[in-house]
């Protein structure tokens, strides 16, 4: 099939500023307020940030934080399991919110300035 | 998601994961709607969780072996499929006839590609088939149902691009790297419209298939005992894979650098790239997959001999 090297003109850049995804932040900040399932997850960090994580990534971060002692599953609810934050996932996620609050308040100081 | 579907997909993830998250993410996939970015999520995921598994300390040496193998093969395609589709047919075919360092490079990927299929076949035809004969023996449909994974893939997705160019018109293939929207297409390819969505299924379905493919190859090989084999046989297959996948990632390499000295405008014109990308751009996503690949057929070889 031919095909010519004309060259084309590039659509407009997205003007979409993006939304935040860190998939195991948003996790540990949306069991921040009490017990949730996966599920229940998905519908709360959508409502936080606008992120819709996909179902996939939601289980690898539940994964990985669980498996670094940052949550915990408790009793299964039917075949629904929710997770709860441990001591230390509470700690890291306070220290992960403060360095961020503090990033975005340089940023935006400089924006201002 | 039905039931089904979502069983399939969970069954996708290693089974030390399926143990302890099968059943709730099973449920969770239920409740979920079915559409391609989540489908394709859930796969990708199970392919990183494979992955991961891969270094754990649940396989032993051959078996980790031949998952690296699999998974450096499955790349090289992914990367070589790329290139010969960036390249195929456009002006820069025709400036390879005349550079004769372009047309070498050029081969020596070809000739990377016969190498390392060739080793793929010496090595998979006789353990699938011994895989193969043992999962009839003892009943076990699931390890051949993964063992027919890729060529399923492989078959949907011919299948698919048939019956694509059928319905167009028998004028256009409905790959990824035919859209373009520079220039006036021919009269009787169908609309830039279409272009653009029969080109993005075919490029869903080509990631789902080497996704699913990686994915059933490393669980077949994980259930599967190889200690009756050689271990010179897993040396040289590692190596001689390794050395063929080199040669492709070289060969990518120098044809990207005297594309460059000998037809920058074609090659940085957007003619033949993945999506309507610069052909650079679909040259540099192939030399970067093509080193991923080397570094894992070369995980595979330090893997097999430092535990031979």
């Amino acid at each position: 099939m031919p095909r010519s090297s004309r060259r084309v003109v590039s659509p407009d850049a997205d003007s979409d500023p993006g939304h935040y995804s860190d998939p195991p932040l948003l996790v540990l900040a949306s069991l921040a307020d009490g017990a949730k399932h996966g599920h229940a997850m998905l519908l709360d960090i959508q409502e936080m940030c606008g992120t819709r994580l996909g179902p996939g990534t939601l289980y690898g971060a539940i994964t990985r934080l669980e498996r670094d002692g940052l949550i915990e599953p408790l009793a299964a609810d039917d075949r629904r399991q929710p997770y709860r934050l441990t001591a230390e996932g509470r700690r890291v996620l306070r220290a992960r919110l403060a360095t961020l609050y503090q990033f975005a308040r340089a940023g935006l100081r400089k924006l201002e300035a | 998601m039905n039931a089904r579907l979502a069983r399939w997909l969970t069954s996708l993830y290693p089974p030390m994961w399926r143990a302890r998250y099968g059943d709730e993410f099973t449920a969770f996939l239920e409740n979920q709607p079915t559409t391609l970015p989540a489908i394709l999520n859930v796969i990708g995921s199970a392919l990183l969780e494979q992955l991961r598994a891969s270094g754990d300390f649940h396989m032993n040496a051959r078996q980790r072996t031949l998952v690296l193998m699999a998974f450096a093969y499955l790349a090289a395609v992914a990367a070589g499929m790329n290139f010969y589709w960036t390249v195929n047919d456009t002006p820069l075919a025709a400036v390879m006839r005349s550079h004769t360092e372009l047309s070498a490079s050029f081969r020596a990927v070809a000739f990377g590609s016969v190498a390392a299929f060739a080793v793929v076949i010496a090595i998979a035809l006789p353990i699938t088939t011994s895989i193969a004969v043992d999962a009839i023996k003892g009943r076990r449909w699931r390890t051949l149902g993964r063992i027919a994974v890729p060529f399923a893939a492989a078959f949907i997705v011919l299948i698919w691009l048939v019956v694509g160019t059928i319905v167009t018109g028998r004028h256009w293939v409905a790959t990824p790297w035919d859209v373009t929207g520079d220039w006036p297409a021919p009269a009787e390819w169908p609309p830039l419209a279409i272009r653009w969505t029969m080109g993005s299924v075919t490029f869903a379905l080509l990631v789902c298939a080497l996704a699913a493919s990686a994915v059933a190859a490393s669980q077949v090989i994980r259930e599967s005992d190889f200690s009756r084999y050689r271990a010179v046989w897993f040396r040289s297959a590692s190596l001689a894979l390794a050395v063929s996948v080199a040669v492709m990632t070289v060969g990518v390499a120098g044809w990207g650098w005297f594309a460059q000295q000998y037809a920058a405008g074609d090659f940085h014109a957007r003619n033949g790239g993945l999506f309507n990308s610069t052909n650079v751009f679909s040259w540099a996503a192939s030399c970067l997959v093509f080193t991923a690949a080397s570094v894992m057929a070369l995980l595979s070889v330090r893997n097999q001999w430092s535990h031979a």
